[in-house]
């Protein structure tokens, strides 16, 4: 087994082997876990207070009520003493109280607040039926004129669904996207550049150094991390995978995924294309400039402070891409796209708006893509020099240093 | 052999080191000595390739490549491992480094471990071993691949006399094997018990240089080792006498201006009588070194 490789191991393994990989792996499980969790409790809890009480000495017309309206409805208060105890103690919202002054129905809501909007339309309408099937008794129409009388104006809204949906698609798309990439690229950053800026100056690479080359060793540690993304990249697809699948045993979440089967097909279609190529290859090109960045700290100990310009130039790429999210055609959209370090975030923003032919979607990947290698080499180059250096030149010195040259 | 043939380094304005030029055979160790800011450490750097130098450095007739890192076993002068790894992942990691197969290294761990006795298991940790044991188990990671070039910066610095004993055993068994070993130490008494040749460094010029004999010979034989029940004031007055060590009881050493003084002090000291001691010696390597140093502060 090549050197690169027993690095690539080493650096692998002891990375996900620790708490922090674990963590960071179950950081998303449980933080839907966890608001799903409060979200029931909350849910739960608040049942109770958040239900009416329907009360009438007209038995007809309380059953109706239930019939049409059944839902957060409590039917085990049926006297105005019970429902006034039990609004007291918080276990009601409020009670309704049905009742007929001669052929005028009339409700009267009691509660510690308002009702809802939906609650009072859902009243409204329920009293006007009524009232118009007696009103109709009353006036003793035929069955002609009743249904003359039923007659209601007619609102239609003719959406061209197909586009609605694409466009939504692109937008769900774009934001899945883009987060997923400034997310990778943050914590890998930060995880990358403090594993170098660890090893700064200690003696052991002074050993690694009589052991191997720099270069290779280099290569590996970044492979390494590398496969840490990878190994983090594939859980969540088989997570997300199972996930789905258990969720489409749920007989409500089958019928919304089939509502919206286009929608989802348009999101998962933006994003297993080249978007994948541009988010592996924007990793890796963030990695190596995490890798450089750790490399140029003064010392061991400032190691936390040797992923900020990476993280700088990431948000920066993140947050640039803000604006063109409904214009994603724009000129500054276009020339980033090429531009390596933010070429990861504006041309997934075109490809998914499909104003990108194959040529220029191939020709900016060859750009990073070889960006990258060339990059990594000069690094490569200078690693041992970089790691066993005994200056005390701060991190921003270096890099002022390096601007200036 | 190594062969280091007229090497300078520059750091700024500092001359690290001047034209420094010496060999290490096959199977012979050389102990490199100096002060601290002497050179030593550069040079090794030299050597590994940390640095770039002028002039030249060989191994086995050839520049020193990546190829050759797999029959190198280096141990810096500062101790550092992985805490994180056990005594058996850190040695395996190493040693793969080097080349070789974790199924060859792992059934040799526990023999090593045996012998450099150190307290732990193959399991333990690195960051839970004292500070001698995590040293120990860097020698190990050092020799375990069988180099053919050792070089040691400061390999008995913080070891107790006993761990000292197991160490010299280990580096005089590498040089039976026929490795080129190069060592840097201050303990004289060490260099002394080990060493063929040695280097002495001030200030990256080279001072001293040749096998343990040659350098004390170069310096005459002006110590003399007697028991006497002189005092140190008459000891001090006889002619030829620079100055008086007193030892012990009755035991002094006489450092002489020349070593020609030795046989009219023996006559002025026995005067036809027995005398218990009577023993003229060159310098120790650790008086050569102080008379070196000293030198420097002139």
């Amino acid at each position: 087994m090549s050197k690169t490789w027993v690095v690539t191991f080493e650096t692998y393994l002891r990375q996900v082997k620790s708490w922090s990989f674990l963590f960071m792996i179950l950081g998303p499980f449980l933080m839907i876990a966890l608001t799903a969790g409060i979200s029931y409790i909350s849910a739960n809890s608040n049942r109770s207070s958040s239900q009416v009480a329907v009360i009438s000495d007209t038995r007809t017309l309380r059953r109706s009520y239930l019939q049409q309206h059944p839902d957060n409805i409590n039917t085990k208060v049926t006297t105005v003493a019970a429902a006034k105890k039990a609004v007291k103690a918080n276990h009601l919202a409020g009670y309704l109280t049905l009742s007929s002054e001669g052929p005028r129905l009339r409700g009267d809501y009691h509660g510690s607040k308002p009702m809802s909007n939906g609650l009072q339309a859902q009243v409204k309408n329920f009293l006007t039926q009524y009232q118009q099937v007696q009103n109709y008794q009353t006036a003793k129409l035929s069955p002609k004129q009743q249904r003359a009388l039923a007659q209601t104006p007619v609102l239609k809204q003719h959406v061209a669904t197909k586009a609605g949906t694409s466009n939504l698609a692109k937008l769900i798309s774009f934001w899945v996207l883009v987060t997923m990439i400034y997310i990778i690229l943050i914590t890998y950053s930060s995880i990358t550049a403090q594993e170098i800026a660890s090893e700064k100056g200690t003696k052991i690479m002074e050993i690694i150094f009589s052991s191997t080359t720099a270069t290779s060793y280099f290569v590996g540690k970044i492979t390494g991390i590398l496969l840490m993304i990878v190994t983090q990249i594939v859980i969540y697809l088989l997570g997300g995978w199972a996930g789905y699948a258990i969720a489409m045993n749920y007989a409500g979440i089958h019928r919304l995924v089939v509502a919206h089967q286009a929608l989802v097909s348009g999101v998962f279609h933006n994003l297993f294309n080249l978007n994948l190529l541009y988010l592996l290859f924007g990793v890796v090109i963030y990695t190596i400039l995490a890798a450089y960045s750790g490399a140029l700290v003064a010392k061991a100990e400032d190691a936390s402070k040797a992923a900020q310009p990476v993280v700088m130039l990431g948000m920066l790429g993140f947050f640039a891409t803000f604006p063109f999210q409904n214009n994603m055609d724009a000129l500054a959209v276009k020339i980033l796209s090429y531009v390596p370090f933010f070429s990861s975030y504006f041309m997934p923003m075109r490809i998914i708006n499909g104003t990108v032919g194959w040529g220029e979607q191939w020709g900016s990947l060859v750009i990073l893509i070889v960006a990258t290698a060339l990059f990594a080499v000069y690094i490569g180059r200078q690693y041992q020099r970089l790691m066993l250096q005994t200056d005390s030149q701060s991190l921003w010195q270096h890099l002022f240093k390096k601007f200036k040259h | 052999m190594l062969s280091i043939q007229h090497i300078s380094k520059t750091f700024g304005p500092v001359k690290a080191l001047n034209d420094v030029s010496f060999d290490v055979p096959d199977g012979q160790i050389l102990g490199l000595i100096g002060q601290n800011g002497a050179g030593k450490s550069t040079t090794f750097h030299s050597i590994l390739n940390f640095i770039t130098y002028d002039g030249q450095i060989q191994w086995q007739g050839h520049t020193l490549a990546a190829t050759d890192f797999d029959q190198i076993g280096y141990l810096p002068e500062e101790r550092s491992l992985m805490p994180k790894l056990t005594i058996e992942q850190q040695i395996v990691y190493l040693a793969r480094l080097k080349g070789q197969s974790a199924k060859v290294i792992r059934p040799q761990i526990d023999d090593w471990l045996q012998r450099f006795a150190v307290k732990g298991t193959r399991k333990s940790k690195i960051k839970d071993l004292s500070k001698g044991n995590q040293q120990k188990v860097q020698l190990i990671c050092t020799l375990i691949h069988q180099p053919k070039l050792i070089i040691l910066d400061e390999p008995f610095s913080g070891l107790d006399p006993v761990n000292a004993d197991l160490l010299k055993q280990a580096i005089l068994t590498a040089k039976q094997a026929g490795a080129a070993i190069i060592f840097s130490s201050h303990d004289m008494e060490n260099v002394t018990a080990v060493c063929d040749r040695l280097v002495m460094l001030r200030k990256g010029n080279v001072v001293l240089h040749g096998t343990l004999d040659e350098v004390r010979e170069q310096f005459g034989k002006t110590e003399l080792f007697v028991t006497t029940d002189w005092s140190t004031d008459q000891l001090t007055a006889l002619p030829g006498v620079a100055s008086v060590t007193h030892r012990h009881g009755q035991r002094y050493v006489l450092h002489l201006s020349a070593a020609t003084a030795g046989p009219a002090i023996f006559d002025a000291l026995t005067q036809g009588h027995y005398i218990e001691e009577f023993s003229q010696q060159p310098p120790t390597l650790d008086e050569i070194f102080r008379l070196k140093v000293g030198e420097e502060h002139v």
